[in-house]
């Protein structure tokens, strides 16, 4: 079986496990991603906020964790397209009738509908605050003005809830994938896999749901 | 009672297939579901028409020869049951069912509602067994195996290759057969020296059959007849990687 590494990792369990490290590892990204812009709400005048987007943007090392981003974001996405496929090969002929046996949840049953949603929603997100330039001297005041819109507060709002519904199957499979399961802690994980697309995507839900409130917009 | 059949019918590998529909009466709900198709090819024998092709054996729940997806259920809609187990009690008077044969491309159809699974046949031959010379039947006590790590295999090994799990998957992965297979042996002492070679090369034969990658849904688990479980797809995820990462 000597170097049989390659061809291993990029049979189909293998590419999960690419898929669950990748997954797990934005997660992570993502409570970090949550913790600083919760920073919007301590103060009135963003100023905490914006020395945040400032300390982020002037660290030297930035290029290098984009870099890592990207790889990850990159690498998840084309799994999952590439798993997408092979899994819609094995089933050229679908069923008349296809029933739910009891396994499926509103979460597994739509991880590539929320999986390309939230793929969207990252383009515009990094055209919003990312590449727009006109952005970067009060951030805090950028993303009041575009959460608070009707439009952004709904693109955010539906990218958003594509996220929280995507971590509610992601987060237990990922760990299922990596053989990381149990009988004795299997429910843990069940729960704190929901728990994690509840926490995540609620916290992230309170930005355009707030900031379109107070706005006045609505 | 009265029944209303939406039945597959497929001459042959290469032909095209439709939607077949009997009204059925005289169905007893003592009668499993393989003897009302019995009855329906019965009748349907007696007006010179040809039978509906179905998979069946033991007609006992351990062969695992039987099929069918039922109403869009793998081997219909009682928990824990083969096809041939599931009696017509589980249904009313009127029901319409659609009775649909296992749909993967792995799985090609040969007439009707029978279906080729000799893909699974080609994964056990690519490690779903044990080399070494046994030599006769050794003492009960030579070979000390812990109850759990027994129970465990013995759970592992309820599974009958009827392919329900591939039938139920929304990706018609083989996963849960595989896996079942995979941890029945990695429970054993004897399964100990082709551990790793073994899910290796069980994992690249699913793979090459075409089946689907698994997606965690546990669909398999809530279809299978013989309730295997998804622990068994976490062992064999974590020996495929431990195997594939520091095998020699």
């Amino acid at each position: 079986m000597r170097g049989n590494l390659g061809r291993a990792l990029s049979a189909s369990i293998g590419k999960k496990a690419w898929m669950a490290i990748s997954g797990l590892l934005l997660v992570g990204f993502l409570c970090a991603h949550l913790a600083g812009n919760l920073l919007l709400f301590i103060d009135q005048d963003g100023s905490a906020f914006n020395a945040y987007a400032e300390a982020l943007s002037s660290n030297p090392l930035l290029p290098a964790a984009e870099l890592v981003l990207a790889t990850l974001f990159i690498a998840h996405i084309a799994l999952g397209l590439k798993v997408s496929s092979q899994n819609r090969d094995a089933r050229k002929v679908r069923y008349r009738v296809s029933a739910n046996h009891g396994g499926r949840t509103p979460g597994s049953a739509t991880m590539l509908v929320t999986g390309v949603l939230i793929l969207v929603f990252l383009v515009i997100h990094l055209l919003d605050f990312r590449l727009d330039d006109s952005t970067h001297g009060d951030m805090a005041a950028a993303v009041r003005k575009r959460l608070g819109s009707g439009s952004g507060a709904w693109t955010y709002g539906i990218g958003i809830a594509a996220l929280g519904l995507h971590l509610s199957h992601a987060f237990a499979s990922a760990f299922q994938t990596l053989g990381l399961n149990h009988p004795k802690y299997d429910n843990a994980i069940q729960l704190a896999g929901k728990g994690i697309g509840v926490v995540l995507g609620l916290g992230f839900l309170a930005f355009p749901v707030i900031l379109y409130f107070s706005s006045g917009a609505a | 009672m009265k029944l209303t059949l939406n039945i597959w019918r497929q001459a042959g590998p290469e032909s095209e297939g439709q939607f077949e529909t009997h009204a059925l009466d005289g169905v007893s709900e003592d009668m499993s579901f393989l003897e009302m198709l019995d009855l329906l090819n019965q009748k349907l024998v007696m007006s010179g028409r040809e039978a509906v092709a179905f998979d069946h054996d033991c007609r006992e729940g351990i062969c695992g020869m039987c099929s069918l997806v039922i109403n869009g259920e793998a081997h219909g809609p009682v928990k824990g049951t083969t096809t041939c187990q599931l009696h017509m009690r589980s249904f009313s008077d009127g029901d319409q069912i659609v009775i649909e044969p296992f749909r993967a491309a792995a799985f090609p159809i040969i007439r009707d509602l029978v279906v080729d699974r000799s893909s699974f046949d080609s994964i056990i031959m690519a490690g779903g067994f044990i080399s070494a010379r046994t030599g006769s039947a050794p003492d009960g006590n030579a070979i000390l195996v812990p109850k759990t790590d027994s129970d465990k295999a013995m759970d592992a090994a309820a599974c009958i290759g009827c392919g329900g799990c591939v039938a139920a998957c929304p990706n018609a992965a083989a996963m849960l057969f595989t896996a079942a297979k995979v941890t029945h042996l990695a429970s054993l002492p004897q399964g100990q020296p082709e551990r790793q070679s073994r899910v290796l090369s069980m994992v690249k034969e699913m793979d090459e059959q075409g089946f689907g990658n698994c997606t965690n849904e546990r669909e398999c688990e809530a279809a299978c007849p013989k309730e295997i479980s998804v622990a068994t797809i976490a062992q064999m995820n974590r020996d495929y990687l431990k195997a594939a990462i520091f095998t020699d």
